[in-house]
């Protein structure tokens, strides 16, 4: 497939449920403002979004394609063993279907999720710390990050066991030591407040542990209420302003909707 | 160029309903929020900018909450009384946390008449560890001396909250928000720019000084007590001057600019 038509997908609007074509829709958005925030790494890391049923089903996008060119018709849907269920002319990325397909089989609560290499993300990874409560925002995290070691790039299926592990039951975010972060969500809104969140966090802890002085951190109690105060804002997010990064982004650039 | 092609919400007939004075105080007020998110110093939505309305020292205007800065205009500003309550019917809801913020500072202080609060990398970074602003740079003494500290207290629209905010702002023209960011007191919308601009600039320069000189085993160098209040008396003339209502320079400049990329903040 040519790099044009790769970009000028048909579109699939008319094959799939009002309510995929939605998720569709917000999944290929998250890509469109990863990318406008600066965090892509060429044309790998994933984002994926489980499609409402029984079955373990879920969009990831579609590889060799930058987040500025992904759009609501050229999302991969693909089950968690690999099988692509609607023909769009896309394939997915290995590792990506790896780490995606962990989340989506054993949490069914986090319906969204989103894996970044960005550098304050790496060097986070790359630190015993871990995200630190350091600030308002990064609170947001606190007892909710989970911690997965290293084991190369995540082309064995196996990992996928050791991930779910790792992840646990009640954590919303991971980091992948030596790798990058994945935070999950509820809906595609609340993931990417959490990963605009999560960057801007992590970039605020790396300049304030360079910086030598002593972190002001405070008490585990006040730190645990904040984060339980945001999580329960995330049960009904509004005023977030995801309706107005939308017009934000259709003035720049609508294709993401085809 | 005049790009006026918008679809952000709005609300017609503001014009009409509100005097000469307030009607350019709403539009430096947006053209302020888009310089914020020009400068990328926004957090999506979750931070405020507000200015007291001319003639009206009990009421301001406060960003609507929900919309980025780059969609706030002049007529989507939503007017609200101390008590929180809108002055002005509008569509757009009004942050209670921010409300609670932007009122503390301008029911304290009548020489405010602008507040902007940030949640920037640089300034959350600053707010978080043990340090100070610091005599370091010839910009530091826009604010040298002349800024609080506010210990972090929790998240929620607690009233009491205010004041604590109003104590910790003092006299002073900054606030460094422990643990949580910045804000800027300034006596007007074009002071109030040159002011966040300046300290967010100041807080990066002081991580960057202090991460090289704890690398290399050092103290970052601090300018002599005499020349730093030399060089923070200089630089109150900027403040003085805005405040007697003298052309800022700054501000006429970053207004051309914008007019000359997308004048949609004036509607």
């Amino acid at each position: 497939m040519t790099a044009a038509a790769l970009r000028k997908t048909p579109s699939v609007k008319d094959e799939v449920g009002a309510e995929e074509w939605a998720l569709r829709l917000d999944l290929a958005a998250l890509y469109r403002l990863a990318a406008k925030h600066g965090m892509t790494d060429l044309t790998y890391t994933h984002f994926s979004a489980r499609i409402p049923g029984d079955e373990d089903v879920f969009l990831l996008n579609p590889y060799g394609l930058r987040f500025d060119q992904v759009t609501a018709s050229s999302l991969v849907k693909i089950d968690v063993d690999g099988n692509i269920l609607l023909d769009n002319g896309h394939s997915v990325n290995a590792a990506g279907f790896t780490i995606h397909s962990a989340v989506h089989m054993a949490r069914h609560d986090l319906k969204v999720a989103a894996h970044t290499h960005t550098p304050a993300g790496m060097a986070i990874s790359a630190l015993d710390e871990g995200v630190l409560p350091l600030t308002q925002q990064g609170m947001r995290f606190h007892n909710r990050t989970a911690y997965h070691g290293f084991e190369g790039p995540a082309l064995d299926l196996d990992e996928r066991e050791r991930i779910i592990a790792d992840f646990g039951t009640d954590k919303h975010t991971m980091i992948l030591e030596n790798h990058g972060i994945m935070v999950c969500a509820p809906s595609v809104r609340v993931c990417w407040s959490r990963l605009y969140t999560l960057e801007k966090s992590m970039q605020a802890q790396l300049l304030a542990m360079a910086s030598g002085a002593p972190l002001r951190i405070p008490s585990e109690d006040a730190c645990e209420q904040a984060a339980a105060h945001m999580e329960k804002g995330d049960e009904a997010p509004r005023n977030d302003g995801w309706e107005s990064q939308l017009r934000l982004l259709d003035r720049a650039d609508p294709t993401w909707k085809h | 160029m005049s790009v006026t092609a918008m679809n952000a919400p709005t609300q017609p007939g503001v014009r009409e309903k509100v005097s000469d004075a307030e009607w350019q105080a709403r539009v430096d007020l947006a053209a302020l929020c888009r310089l914020t998110a020009l400068e990328d110093m926004t957090d999506l939505a979750a931070t405020h900018i507000s200015a007291r309305v001319p003639g009206e020292e009990d009421r301001f205007l406060i960003s609507p909450h929900g919309l980025m800065y780059e969609e706030v205009t002049a007529s989507n500003l939503v007017k609200v009384t101390m008590d929180g309550e809108k002055a002005m019917d509008s569509p757009f809801p009004v942050s209670p946390v921010g409300f609670t913020t932007h009122s503390a500072v301008l029911m304290a202080r009548p020489d405010v008449n602008c507040v902007v609060h940030t949640h920037t990398a640089a300034g959350m970074a600053f707010s978080s560890v043990e340090t100070e602003l610091l005599p370091i740079s010839q910009t530091s003494g826009y604010f040298y001396k002349h800024v609080g500290y506010h210990d972090w207290g929790g998240l929620g629209s607690n009233l009491d909250e205010r004041e604590r905010l109003a104590r910790d702002l003092g006299p002073h023209r900054g606030l460094i928000m422990r643990n949580h960011g910045l804000l800027v007191a300034a006596p007007t919308i074009p002071a109030a720019w040159v002011m966040i601009y300046q300290l967010e600039r100041i807080c990066q320069t002081q991580l960057e000084a202090m991460a090289a000189a704890h690398a290399m085993g050092k103290q970052v160098k601090l300018m002599p007590p005499e020349v730093a209040d030399k060089t923070v008396e200089s630089m109150n003339r900027n403040f003085r001057n805005a405040a007697e209502g003298k052309t800022n320079f700054d501000w006429e400049a970053y207004l051309r600019m914008l007019d000359e990329t997308d004048d949609s903040y004036r509607h």
